[in-house]
């Protein structure tokens, strides 16, 4: 079966702007890779297109980018484009990475008893600190890196081909690498090792644990 | 008098929370998912008035020092804890 990758990366207000950014790296690593990727950004993060995607090109892996809470995730304008009790069915026969607030709490464990291969999500809120000076250049802001790079390890080993546990294992063990470094380290800012392991407490692996790309 | 007790404690934690956060850079915003970007100030004066955000940092820095306690932390064994 073909490698394909659906991603959507909304960009309408600062934080998930931060992700849009961020994202851009998985998108190139998967092409290199010579996965076919569908990029729905900005607008285009919607549920029609999502739906559309998903039902004609049957992606393998999904990376979603954006708000979320218990039961969902949103796109564009914070449009709801998949939730439990309605369309988390379209999640089936896919390995998901959602790096959104909360939706590991009932979106990920109803899209795994409707069929999803895996879930990789947070059952909490996603938080992560930047520096609003680095807001016309996200990727050079630092701060934030120390959170989404972490993040970003569930994709690339995901892309990789290793199995969702070692996926999610990997990332939160960068999540706890860098909250160490500006625990120990020099940094006057000791205190964003709180909010590096809050995400990592928070990351959660549902569904098949070895499953693969 | 055991409603009393607790109300001290939590003022007390709020005072931690604060002081903690006083640690934190002025220069540097904190997204909360959904609700938003925060400054230093903003955290603590939404702890100060116990909104959800407010109870939110209360309960991560709560977390926070449970987990140091239980020793999940600095990369020896998170990745052996199933969140």
């Amino acid at each position: 079966m073909e490698k394909t990758l659906l991603t959507t990366r909304p960009k309408h207000d600062s934080t998930v702007r931060y992700l849009f950014y961020w994202s851009k790296e998985i998108i190139k690593l998967a092409e290199e890779k010579g996965i076919k990727v569908w990029n729905l950004e900005g607008e285009r993060a919607n549920r029609k297109e999502v739906e559309s995607i998903i039902k004609k090109r049957k992606p393998s892996l999904i990376f979603l980018n954006g708000h979320g809470n218990d039961g969902a995730v949103a796109g564009h304008n914070d449009e709801i484009l998949v939730e439990a009790g309605d369309n988390g069915d379209i999640l089936n026969s896919k390995i998901v990475y959602a790096l959104s607030c909360k939706s590991g709490k009932e979106l990920g464990p109803e899209s795994i008893k409707k069929g999803a291969t895996a879930y990789i999500g947070y059952d909490d809120d996603f938080i992560f600190i930047a520096d609003p000076n680095k807001v016309a250049d996200p990727l050079s802001d630092e701060t934030a890196g120390l959170f989404l790079e972490a993040s970003n390890q569930v994709m690339k080993s995901l892309l990789k081909g290793h199995t969702a546990k070692d996926c999610h294992n990997k990332s939160r063990e960068i999540f706890a690498r860098n909250a160490a470094k500006v625990a120990y380290g020099n940094s006057k800012d000791y205190l964003l090792s709180t909010y590096l392991l809050w995400d990592a407490e928070h990351q959660v692996c549902l569904g098949n644990q070895n499953a693969t790309l | 008098m055991a409603d009393e007790k607790n109300n001290q404690i939590d003022e007390q934690v709020k005072k931690v929370v604060i002081a903690n956060l006083q640690g934190l850079s002025p220069d540097l915003r904190m997204h909360i998912g959904s609700a938003g970007e925060f400054s230093r100030e903003e955290l603590i004066d939404n702890v100060e008035k116990e909104t959800d955000v407010g109870n939110k940092i209360v309960e991560i820095q709560l977390n926070f020092l449970r987990s140091l306690k239980e020793g999940i932390f600095y990369g020896k064994n998170i990745a052996d804890n199933e969140a």
